[in-house]
């Protein structure tokens, strides 16, 4: 399974803090992405970065291990 | 001694930060501290209290990250940042972030950049409590 979180402004719109989506051999960030963002277009339109295992990840086509942990998150707001 | 980079819920004591900072070397000549408060007052409205989210364990990463890329690209002698989470009422402290170096224009400068950065870096996110209702605050790009 992969762990997703959200944070803020995106876990509120979800209505959610955490789903799993489930592993396959080869899925990619984008492939989560694409799977979330169809199911939640609203907080998808609203997320700007994303993580792989509490790294920022720009590449979306970074593979990912069973048992990843992934964030979707909007800009960040802290300070 | 505190850890030089916290993520925590209560209040912190900017005369015990900026201490541990002299603490760590006689040589710092120059402390540069910024300290950021709750405004009760934004883009119009009242602003009662304000609530942060943060994805905790990558946001001490970053903070930690961050500390150690100030310290190096301004040739620092020490740097804290310590920021709240939770609930912060408006008028209170949020972030604080100090910088110990040599000479002033060090700490200054990687002062300066340190906010700046965190405010691109670091998942935190906050959110405005008003009589009217809440909302989370929306950076432009």
């Amino acid at each position: 399974m992969i762990k997703v979180l959200f944070f803020g402004p995106v876990a509120e719109r979800i209505g959610n803090n955490q789903v799993t989506v489930a592993f396959r051999p080869g899925i990619r960030l984008q492939d989560v992405r694409d799977e979330l963002a169809a199911k939640y277009p609203q907080a998808f339109e609203i997320v700007c970065f994303a993580a792989a295992n509490g790294e920022h990840v720009r590449d979306m086509s970074l593979p990912l291990a069973d048992n990843s942990e992934v964030a979707f998150m909007a800009r960040f707001s802290g300070g | 001694m505190k850890p030089a980079v916290r993520i925590q819920q209560e209040d912190f004591s900017q005369d015990e930060e900026i201490g541990a900072l002299k603490a760590s070397s006689k040589r710092i000549g120059g402390i540069a501290t910024f300290l950021g408060c709750a405004r009760d007052f934004s883009e119009g409205r009242e602003v009662s209290e304000i609530s942060f989210d943060a994805y905790g364990s990558m946001a001490l990463s970053e903070l930690d990250r961050l500390r150690s890329d100030a310290i190096e690209k301004y040739g620092l002698l020490d740097a804290r940042i310590v920021h709240r989470i939770g609930t912060v009422k408006g008028g209170e402290n949020i972030v604080f972030i100090a910088a110990g170096a040599e000479h002033r224009v060090a700490a200054l400068e990687a002062c300066r950049w340190m906010i700046d950065e965190l405010k691109q870096r670091v998942p935190i996110w906050k959110k405005e409590i008003t009589p009217q209702g809440e909302a989370w605050v929306m950076p432009h790009p």
